[in-house]
């Protein structure tokens, strides 16, 4: 219980979590659960899309503002960050498509190249994209705005896959699932760790979203007809779990580093 | 680092176990067979003799069957209730979404609008019985036209 052992050099140690298997699985439910919340409060609760869009962009602000005060990782500050910024990338692109009849190839297009951008700037000011050492103010500004692009990329792809290929969520997970796989493969035959990292943090995107689709929809569209509501619930536990065990960890000592 | 490559190994698993669950899922495939039993043409008689033409997106008639409802809220001038109604129209389209827009997309987008069109009328903030009448029949009239009645 006690504050941290030995202080580091760095003013703040690293502000984001290691690369673990939860933390795919953390990132790939909460793809669901705030798809869904987000959804549930738009159509259900009867806000619409633009109180729920302001609420969340709001929401956001705070989380990520919480986020970058704190001066080391904090399990359930960077999970609710993560979560909303899932929320709010997937609005964006809504908004591009719904709202303003932007077509899917062009926002694919521009939300890739803006993606690019990020990373160019990135790495010409930090000379890294290391995802393991976020321990300055702004290289976790670079790493959120990747991962917010990152989002509404995935969305976009995701989507257009669906219109322009007519790929339901079944043969979605699955090819969304082969290509995290083939991501998996190129970066054990050696391709760089930091690029397959971002790729599949693209691909987790559409694959989150055709699993959680996969266990809503109703068994005549080929579903397992859990409804959104059960759907997200169980996600929710999974991922409250999870992040819980990460944030006692923490409380109590951390131990030593995962080991591989 | 040395820890640096410690996602590499979960990825795989994570994977592998949600591919193996999605063979699973898979030996049922999303209602692709039903949407290419295409509706003949009008001229031909084996579409009538069928109660209800699939359209290419599938069945809709629960959809349609709560569009009518409304209609006929509007007919009698209830706008209220209209709306009430409206929304298990917008509630059931939204949840389904998933599962009905990849068997054709454009034909979805079609019906989206006009649902959506439909929803604005009802709601605007001094609803009238003209628009809202206009809304639902173009509504009505979508569907038909997907479901090859029109």
């Amino acid at each position: 219980m006690n504050p941290l052992p030995a202080p580091r050099t760095s003013p703040w140690l690293n502000k984001v979590p290691e690369v673990a298997l939860s933390f795919w699985v953390i990132k790939i439910m909460s793809t669901t659960v705030g798809e869904t919340g987000a959804d549930f409060l738009a159509v259900n609760a009867g806000w619409g899309q633009s109180l729920t869009r302001a609420v969340m962009g709001t929401l956001l602000l705070l989380a990520l503002f919480t986020q970058l005060r704190t001066r080391r990782y904090t399990p359930w500050i960077y999970w609710l960050t993560v979560v909303l910024v899932s929320v709010v990338g997937t609005q964006i692109t809504d908004l591009l498509t719904d709202g303003l009849g932007v077509s899917l190839y062009i926002s694919t297009t521009a939300f890739a190249a803006t993606l690019a951008a990020i990373f160019a700037v990135w790495h010409r000011v930090e000379h890294t994209l290391s995802i393991h050492d976020i321990i300055t103010p702004r290289r976790e500004l670079f790493y959120w705005s990747a991962i917010l692009c990152t989002f509404a990329l995935g969305t976009a792809a995701g989507d257009l896959a669906t219109e322009a290929l007519g790929l339901g969520f079944a043969w979605g997970a699955v090819a969304f699932g082969a290509l995290i796989g083939a991501t998996y493969l190129a970066w054990r035959l050696g391709g760089s760790p930091v690029l397959t990292f971002w790729i599949g943090y693209i691909l987790t995107r559409p694959f989150g979203a055709a699993l959680g689709d996969l266990l809503t929809q109703a068994k005549a569209y080929g579903g397992f007809g859990m409804g959104a509501l059960w759907t997200s619930a169980l996600f929710l536990a999974v991922i409250v779990v999870l992040v819980g065990v990460a944030q006692l960890g923490l409380n109590t000592g951390r131990p030593a580093p995962a080991a591989d | 680092m040395p820890t640096q490559y410690t996602y590499a190994h979960p990825v795989a698993t994570v994977s592998a176990a949600l591919l193996l669950s999605l063979a699973v899922g898979c030996t049922k495939p999303a209602g692709q067979g039903g949407a290419s039993a295409a509706r003949a043409p009008s001229t031909d008689a084996s579409a009538k003799s069928q109660s209800t033409a699939a359209s290419k997106l599938g069945d809709l008639s629960a959809f349609r069957g709560i569009a009518a409802d409304v209609s006929a809220l509007v007919d009698k001038g209830d706008l209220p209730a209209a709306k009430v109604r409206a929304k298990d129209l917008e509630v059931a389209w939204d949840s389904a979404e998933a599962g009905l827009k990849p068997r054709a997309a454009d034909n979805w987008h079609v019906l989206d609008k006009a649902i959506d069109k439909a929803l604005a009328a009802l709601r605007a903030s001094a609803p009238n019985q003209a628009d809202a009448k206009a809304a639902m029949g173009t509504l009505l009239r979508t569907f038909d036209a997907l479901e090859g009645k029109g």
